[in-house]
């Protein structure tokens, strides 16, 4: 499927590497294969660079703290020599190819996902000087307290705990020095970008793949556009009975820190000791925010990196790292709800197959019977087409993602992902895998109807009704004059 | 250190195209084995330079490519090293093995326990005992052991390593540049170059270079190797672009004479723009040297035992 692998690639170009490799020794061509042996280098480059680190820092045991500041980046020219000269950008491809490389074990998958914890933190001064520089005091003034300690690597930065002056726990996002004006700076080298994803992805459309990379990664460094949009969900989630996002403290976020609540809870890999019942329900909480935001808000949080999640049972689940987050018009979501509609509710395959033409996933005219287009694209609704309870397995999210890079398909030559829904694919990529990762069970289609537009069902679950009491009492709240809720963008 | 210029020039001389290609992968593979392999795990003492020396920051600035090029190709231009290499050299049978030894002596040497470094060193001298000929172009005779050619293959790494680091590393300021080329002569005298011979300040090692001069050719042999080695035919047209961006790096890194004596055009100055382009080339690079196994972990064991001497 090129062009669907193109537009994997648009989302996270790096290690579509084993996807394209295949291509190529199917292909045969002596200058694809002589391409490939380039493309491994560059890519274990980023790839190979990632998994690494924390396996060291895995295997020091209970050094692994002492280890990793011992390590830390002490100046700026610590972090110049360890994210500058093209690395950072090179980390970047191979941090967001962690979601679209089909042929990785989750748990590759995962270190890959775990990018960042690759790079050391910054030492206890770098962090007060970018903290000084940022909020104009160091941070022992700016805050009534202030760990040093660093409890979390970020996206290119780290979080540390603190005690604002008026008694709130926060997290405070620091971002490394210099960083934002090095990545920008290697991005701007766009004949060494295109070059190498020439070399990644031979035939494609290269100068797109550049395109798009670079506003992902120039979105991403400045905080100021994720605090806006974690305030965003925050807002629109307040009272939520099982969805928490951390409120922003406006002042004392800026382009390189970001301070929020602080929120506690147990990691998504501890949820591997929960029991079921307990994984279906935060299973099921992530599923309806996926959804209630793509409906609601059009919004889309494309990064559901297994890190940004913290659990504290009964279903409740905290969302964060808002860094990568998609903003749809109405006329753009229309297609995604008619495609559902039109599959699933109206069981109308020809309206399906109008609905993908329109929004550009099929091209109108293709040689193709539409039941060929169906058996092909319905994977993708399995998991709603029908009611009553089913279990998403790990194998089922792997079927996903083999479809969505099935070169061999018939409808391959016919199909592309139009750019604006290319960061959507990360439900199918990242957001299914976790759930796999749960084997978790609901009645998806019962949830589904309640979101629906078009739809509207009454609650399928208890967890549906405690939603809809919040969204009562919230409908009300915002029929009053104080309406604290932005408009949406 | 004749071992490196032999080693490296290797490169140069396969010919067929799908020869090259295996070449250059395998050769980052196995440099980088060779590379983590070199940096010790369990060394028993900080060996000739140390963790707060100029010699193991420059031994992980990303610039060493440049510096690697520039300096086979300043060593090149002396007729004796030149036909040494041409010679004696065993790369035909395993070109790749030789330059990871190659580079896996440069590291021993740079980072290793002296103990270690030492027993190397030793080698290189026994092989050296059997590099003897007559030049072709000159009618002069040679032996890689002659402390003299030994000493214009150091002084063109030194040189070299502090010009890349210049231009495309991280800062260099005058009195590292001293203190890396005074580090340095341990590294000469290891190899079989008496001290008192070897120039021990930047402005010393600048003398030296400009009497050496005179001496100077740019054979035939210089001529094709470095060429191929600049231009490795066979390679992909993309890669062949990246290597590109080293290979303008490391022109204008030569200074103008040597620049000269191979014919290039003098070219014009880099723009900044430009200086990082290739800084970002040789970054790209460097990345994949440390995604080869080992590479992150060899430079993790230096950066803590640098970190430790900074703190104490």
């Amino acid at each position: 499927m090129k062009k669907a692998l193109f537009a994997a690639l648009t989302i996270g170009a790096a290690a579509t590497a084993t996807v394209v490799a295949r291509r190529a020794r199917r292909v045969g061509g002596l200058r694809l294969n002589r391409g490939l042996a380039a493309l491994q280098l560059a890519l274990r480059g980023g790839a190979r660079y990632a998994g690494n680190a924390p396996r060291l820092f895995m295997l020091a045991g209970e050094n692994r703290q002492q280890l990793r500041n011992d390590l830390a980046l002490q100046t700026a020219e610590d972090v110049a020599s360890t994210l500058g000269a093209m690395k950072g950008v090179l980390m970047k491809l191979g941090q967001m190819a962690s979601y679209v490389d089909d042929s990785l074990p989750p748990e590759a998958r995962r270190t890959l996902g775990r990018l960042q914890d690759s790079v050391p933190p910054m030492s206890a001064e770098l962090a007060t000087g970018v903290i000084t520089e940022e909020l104009g005091m160091p941070p022992e003034q700016v805050f009534a307290e202030w760990d040093p300690e660093p409890i979390a690597a970020a996206s290119i930065g780290q979080v540390h705990r603190a005690i604002t002056r008026d008694g709130r726990a926060v997290a405070v996002k620091v971002q490394y020095p210099g960083i934002a004006e090095t990545i920008a700076a290697d991005l701007g080298n766009v004949s060494l970008l295109r070059r190498m994803l020439r070399i990644i992805a031979p035939g494609q459309d290269v100068d797109s793949l550049v395109t798009e990379l670079r506003e992902r990664v120039v979105e991403e460094l400045d905080y100021r556009g994720e605090a806006d949009n974690q305030q965003l969900f925050a807002d629109f989630y307040d009272g939520h009975p099982t969805i928490g996002v951390p409120k922003i403290v406006r002042e004392l976020s800026t382009r390189r820190v970001v301070t929020s609540d602080l929120a506690t809870g147990a990691r998504f890999s501890e949820l591997a000791g929960w029991s079921q019942e307990e994984r279906n329900l935060a299973a099921e909480t992530i599923y309806r925010f996926v959804f209630r935001s793509l409906y609601d808000m059009r919004a889309f949080n494309g990064d559901p990196h297994p890190g940004n999640y913290l659990f504290h049972g009964g279903g409740k689940v905290t969302f964060l790292d808002f860094g990568l987050v998609k903003h749809f018009t109405a006329a753009e979501l229309r297609p995604l709800m008619d495609m559902a509609r039109d599959l699933c509710v109206e069981n109308d395959p020809e309206a399906f197959r109008r609905s993908l033409e329109e929004a550009g996933f099929v091209q109108p005219g293709a040689p193709l019977s539409t039941d060929v287009i169906v058996e092909h694209l319905a994977v993708f609704y399995d998991t709603i087409r029908k009611p009553g309870e089913l279990t998403i397995t790990g194998d089922y999210s792997s079927a996903v993602v083999r479809r969505f890079f099935d070169v061999r398909s018939p409808i391959a030559p016919y199909a592309q992902v139009p750019r604006s829904y290319v960061i959507l694919q990360r439900i199918n990529l990242g957001v299914f895998a976790l759930l796999g990762e749960l084997t978790a069970t609901a009645d998806w289609r019962g949830i589904a109807e309640e979101i629906w537009p078009f739809v509207q069902a009454p609650p399928s679950t208890p967890m549906g009704a405690a939603e809809a009491a919040w969204r009562g009492g919230r409908a009300q709240r915002l029929a009053g004059p104080a309406d604290p809720v932005r408009p949406l963008r | 250190m004749t071992l490196l210029l032999r080693a490296e020039v290797q490169v140069v001389a396969a010919d067929s195209n799908a020869g090259v290609s295996r070449l250059w992968s395998g050769l980052v593979e196995r440099s980088a084995a060779a590379y983590a392999s070199s940096v010790p795990e369990h060394p028993a003492d900080d060996g000739f330079f140390g963790p707060g020396s100029v010699t193991w920051r420059l031994s992980t600035d990303l610039s060493g490519p440049v510096a690697g090029l520039r300096s086979l190709m300043i060593q090149a231009l002396h007729p004796l090293a030149m036909a040494g290499v041409d010679q004696h050299s065993d790369w035909r049978s395993d070109p790749v093995g030789r330059l990871a030894a190659t580079s896996s002596y440069v590291t021993t040497v740079s980072v290793g326990d002296k103990s270690t470094a030492e027993r190397v060193s030793a080698r290189v001298r026994r092989i050296h005992e059997h590099v003897r000929g007559v030049d072709p172009v000159t009618g002069q005779p040679y032996a890689a052991g002659d402390p003299a050619l030994l000493l214009w293959v150091h002084a063109a790494l030194v040189d070299s390593t502090i010009a890349a680091a210049r231009l495309f590393g991280t800062r260099l300021s005058a009195a590292d540049a001293d203190r890396y080329v005074a580090e340095m002569v341990a590294a000469a005298e290891l190899v079989g170059v008496p001290a008192a011979m070897v120039p021990a300040r930047e402005a010393a090692l600048d003398r030296y270079l400009d009497s050496v001069r005179p001496e100077l050719r740019c054979t035939p042999a210089a001529r094709e190797s470095m060429g191929y080695l600049l231009d490795p035919p066979g390679l992909d047209p993309d890669v062949a672009e990246i290597w590109q961006d080293v290979r303008e790096g490391t022109v204008a890194a030569l200074p103008g004479w040597a620049r000269d004596m191979y014919g290039y055009e003098t070219p014009e100055p880099l723009t900044d723009g430009r200086r990082t382009e290739i800084r970002q080339a040789l970054g790209v690079l460097d990345t994949v040297f440390l995604g080869e196994p080992g590479v992150l972990e060899a430079r993790q064991r230096l950066a803590l035992r640098t970190r430790a001497a900074r703190v104490a």
